[in-house]
């Protein structure tokens, strides 16, 4: 029931916000190219081919979520590249990507004729080619926000479907140690990383979920308790280290994990913040990000425990996606209880939106970009 | 060792002493002009680095005041300066502006000290600088060394903090240089100096936190004595680090303290001077005067040898003409040309021998009128004495004729037997001198000492108990294994026996006559000693001259013949006597004469009495 609810009020939010971003009227228009610009640098659009990097991987499933029509039931695409919305006119491996419009597209076709994708930009070319009218959509991290809002960038922020958590590794002695787990967890200053580092945009994770997929997200306190971190550090022996990783392509990620490292000395504990080199377990913890691929908590809550608690070791039995809310509380609680995966934040996602787009309209969490859905205006 | 040689190692050590002072000298002085110039050089560099510390200084005072003058920074300060003002908005601010302005350090601190924005730590954004708000002058305090908290661990920088303040609340603005190997590798330093730096981070001596230009110092635990010695009281010192044996892998450190704010250390700045050109130059010179000395040396000994040889020959002439001297020849003369020392001795020398040789002449005219004196005396003597009867004689026989006709007869037959006894006496006289002057040329030949002087004693065996007189003892003491010398056996056996008949004179109231014979270095001597009255030394001075005698009725010729045979043997003689005690007459022969050509009869006597 209370699923059935959130969802109801996902959909006239959405509509809603529709209504209230709508330009003049303007009658849709055919044609033009749409010009995107990714940070991530995607080798191969083959589904089956695993992606390098999250960045990668995140850019590939949108990529792919425009060349196929159906996914399969696990989320897998299903069809032949081509099926979607448009299909490939050019493809550079790494550097450049033109899609065209597919004119058989059963959801008929998109507005605009093609669309051109460049890969490996950095936020701060993207944000000035938005500024000068170079690109027509691009994403923006959450900490430019500002900078892009103070610069006139149209900027489109979804509601906060993106985790950053600490995983403990399993098998390492600190990760193994319940007081350097809870020590660490409850010595971060949450809310210092969402007002400083996300510059407000995002918002302190005690919970796996956040509030507007479960409701009960205020369940899960996020508030620092440096005194109670010290106390149970105190109980550890030694001098021990905590080596925490990072994915070295991503600076929200470093800045986290270093504003962490620095809490955690506050707190009396010593935190070595480093690149992620190898695998996983060559560090106590690691920062992981995990985007909600559906709006159905259970659905989204399984997919996260599915993700991370191997890596965590822990063992914990399939959620299934009709569980109802008290089941998915309990199972979220099973998860965080111990302290082995600690969420940090949710992060939106942040688009910025050139001055000819129309029709732009925020995609839900799993959802893609609704590139078939827009056309190009005039810049005027 | 020759004088030659002598002079030339006495010029040879001058040489190398004066060589070898002058070598340590020069060394000595090099030395001390080096390390005089290194010490110059060392205060030089220090200095420089000293003003370029202050450049720095003013430079960083200069770059913090211009942020906190930047009309961002001021807007900052006003948007803080607002109730619930948004600090956030600004968390990424250092990061640009320390780029922009060139800076390794810098932070903004709200009123309370908090850190707004740092770009050495940017996620230290909220927690408080608290030595930042107490009141203080930052602008005189000017920059300041300090332990900077980084990211990357603790550093050591060079610091300035400029405060902007809008209404009743302070925006402070910190900013600053890291000092490490890019802040030494902005020193500019000579060839063969190198700046270190030791940053004192940590409780104890840390090998990682020396650095020079271009990281980590090798060898770094061999300053550690050094850094604790500074630690433990910073000053200003000098100190020597020696990398290997080798004396060109010297260095020299001048060490000069990093004071903080509250006068504590914080680190040590080292500037280095390798001494290897300093010491590769002083070998070279060194070399160059080894060099230098050697082919002196060279000059030296030869010049030395030449100026030896210029001065002892000279004195090797005057030696040579000294040996000729010595060796009879009278008219040697030394020819050296030069006004010097050494020519006015040989001058003298020259005159010496002139004088002698001209005294000599005149001695031997002397001597020889003397011995002709001498001989004419005796001889009248002698003659005298038969010459006497003689008259008498004759004078008896005129007599007996003119007073006593009648024993004329008996007279003249008993005269002339006198006469005729007498004459006989002229005779022998006049056959001994003749004897004396035919002194025959030896005969050589094999001769057994010990056989002649055992005949000579059996000869006079009779004599030495002779009814009447006091008995001689003989004794003998020969040697046992005499060697057999070449002699004329007749000659040596006269001259035993005037010696016998010598010491038997010299004996008249009888006594003991030893005769010893010895060998020594393939010689023989032969000793004939008395136990008579002895000689005076006036005696013994004048006792082989011819015709001297003491004796009433001797002619003075024995001991003569004695002499004259030992030296044409080529022997020797002498006499030892003491009064009352008796007299030794010892001869030295040798095995093998090298006999004297006889000179001629007339002057043999004359010169056997000189």
């Amino acid at each position: 029931m209370k699923h059935r609810l959130s969802v109801l009020l996902v959909a006239i939010s959405a509509g809603l916000a529709a209504a209230g971003s709508a330009e003049p009227a303007e009658r849709p228009r055919y044609g033009g190219t749409l010009r995107v610009e990714i940070g991530a640098v995607v080798n191969s659009i083959d589904p089956s081919t695993p992606a390098a990097t999250p960045q990668e991987a995140a850019a590939k499933e949108e990529i792919c979520s425009l060349l196929y029509e159906r996914r399969n039931s696990d989320g897998t695409f299903a069809g032949v590249a081509g099926s979607g919305a448009f299909r490939i006119a050019e493809w550079e491996p790494g550097k450049h990507l033109m899609l065209e419009a597919n004119p058989d597209y059963r959801g008929g076709r998109a507005f605009v004729d093609s669309v051109e994708i460049e890969m490996g930009r950095s936020s701060r070319e993207r944000l000035l080619d938005l500024e000068v009218g170079k690109t027509d959509f691009a994403e923006i991290p959450p900490e430019e926000v500002r900078r892009a809002t103070e610069v006139g960038v149209r900027v489109s922020t979804s509601r906060p479907d993106e985790l950053v958590a600490i995983v403990f590794t399993a098998g390492r002695p600190l990760a193994e140690d319940a007081h350097a787990r809870e020590a660490l967890a409850r010595s971060i200053d949450r809310a210092a990383i969402v007002n400083f580092i996300l510059q407000k945009e995002g918002e302190a994770a005690g919970g796996l979920l956040p509030q507007w997929s479960s409701g009960t997200a205020f369940l899960f306190p996020a508030t620092v308790d440096a005194a109670a971190a010290k106390n149970l550090w105190a109980q550890i022996a030694g001098s021990p280290k905590i080596f925490l990783g990072y994915d070295a392509n991503d600076p929200l990620e470093q800045s986290i994990a270093e504003r962490i490292a620095v809490n955690a000395r506050d707190a009396g504990m010593e935190v070595a913040a480093a690149p992620k080199q190898g695998t996983a377990t060559n560090y106590d913890a690691v920062l992981v990000r995990f985007r909600l691929s559906s709006p159905d908590p259970a659905v989204a809550l399984a997919r996260l425990a599915a993700a991370f608690a191997p890596l965590a070791g822990m063992n914990v039995d399939p959620l299934a996606e009709a569980a109802p809310p008290q089941r998915v509380y309990d199972y979220e609680r099973a998860l965080v209880t111990g302290y082995r995966i600690v969420p940090l934040i949710w992060l939106p996602r942040v688009y910025g939106l050139g001055a000819r787009l129309r029709n732009w309209d925020t995609p839900a969490p799993g959802a893609a970009w609704p590139f078939a859905d827009v056309w190009l205006g005039d810049t005027q | 060792m020759t004088f030659r040689t002598k002079l030339f190692v006495m010029f040879v050590i001058a040489l190398l002493l004066s060589v070898g002072v002058v070598a340590v000298g020069v060394t000595v002085v090099t030395r001390q002009a080096f390390q005089e110039s290194n010490r110059q050089h060392s205060e030089a560099l220090v200095a420089q680095f000293e003003r370029e510390f202050e450049r720095h200084k003013q430079d960083i005072v200069h770059r913090v005041q211009g942020i906190a003058d930047a009309e961002a920074t001021v807007r900052m300060a006003i948007d803080l300066s607002r109730p619930k003002s948004d600090v956030s908005v600004y968390v990424n601010d250092a990061r640009g502006v320390s780029q922009s302005h060139q800076l390794d350090f810098l932070d903004f601190a709200g009123d309370d000290g908090s850190i707004i924005s740092s770009n050495e730590w940017p996620a230290r954004f909220g927690y408080k600088i608290d030595w930042l708000t107490p009141p203080q002058d930052w602008a005189s305090l000017g920059a300041f060394l300090m332990k900077v908290d980084a990211q990357d661990g603790p550093a050591l920088g060079l610091m300035a903090v400029s405060v902007v303040r809008v209404g009743d609340k302070n925006l402070y603005v910190l900013g600053g240089e890291r000092l490490d190997k890019d802040f030494l590798a902005s020193l500019v330093l000579p060839s063969g100096m190198r700046a270190l730096l030791y940053m004192d981070l940590d409780p104890n001596f840390q090998a990682a936190n020396l650095v020079d230009q271009s990281g980590p110092v090798l060898q770094a635990d061999r300053f550690a004595s050094f850094i604790e010695q500074e630690r433990r009281q910073p000053a200003t010192r000098t100190f020597t680090i020696s990398w290997t044996p080798d004396a060109s892998s010297v260095e020299s450190f001048h060490a000069l303290p990093l004071l903080g704010r509250q006068g504590e250390l914080l680190g040590a700045l080292l500037i280095g001077n390798s001494q290897r050109e300093v010491v590769l130059l002083e070998r070279r010179i060194l070399l160059l005067a080894v060099g230098v000395a050697a082919m002196g040396l060279l000059f030296g000994l030869i010049l030395s040898w030449w100026g030896a040889a210029r001065v002892t020959r000279p004195v090797q002439k005057l030696a040579e003409g000294a040996r000729e001297v010595s060796a009879g020849n009278w008219a040697a003369r030394v020819n050296v040309r030069g006004r010097n020392e050494i020519g006015q001795l040989a001058l003298a020398f020259n005159r010496m021998t002139e004088q002698l040789s001209e005294q000599r002449e005149r001695l031997v005219q002397a001597e020889r009128v003397a011995a002709w004196r001498e001989l004419a005396r005796r001889l009248a003597h002698e003659l005298k004495n038969p010459l006497f009867p003689l008259q008498t004689t004759v004078e008896n026989l005129q007599r007996a004729k003119e007073q006593s006709p009648e024993q004329f007869d008996e007279v003249f037959r008993e005269s002339t037997g006198i006469l005729l006894s007498e004459i006989e006496n002229l005779k022998k006289i006049i056959g001994r001198f003749s004897d004396f002057a035919k002194m025959p040329q030896p005969e050589l030949g094999p001769v057994n000492l010990n056989e002649t002087v055992r005949g000579v004693v059996k000869l006079f065996e009779s004599q030495f108990s002779a009814v009447g007189r006091p008995p001689i003892t003989p004794e003998l003491h020969l040697d046992e294994q005499p060697p057999t010398i070449q002699a004329d056996e007749a000659l040596v056996r006269r001259a035993i026996e005037n010696l016998v008949l010598n010491a038997m004179d010299a004996m008249p109231s009888g006594g003991v006559l030893m005769l010893r014979t010895t060998h020594q270095n393939g010689d023989v001597d032969l000793e004939v000693s008395d136990t008579g009255t002895g000689l005076t030394p006036e005696e013994c001075d004048r006792l082989f001259t011819p015709y001297y005698t003491t004796k009433q009725h001797g002619t003075g010729l024995g001991l003569a013949i004695v002499q004259s045979v030992v030296s044409d043997h080529g022997g020797r003689i002498w006499v030892e006597s003491e009064a009352g005690v008796g007299t030794s007459f010892h001869i030295h022969l040798p095995v093998k004469p090298s006999v004297r050509a006889a000179p001629a009869p007339a002057e043999a006597a004359v010169a056997e009495g000189a």
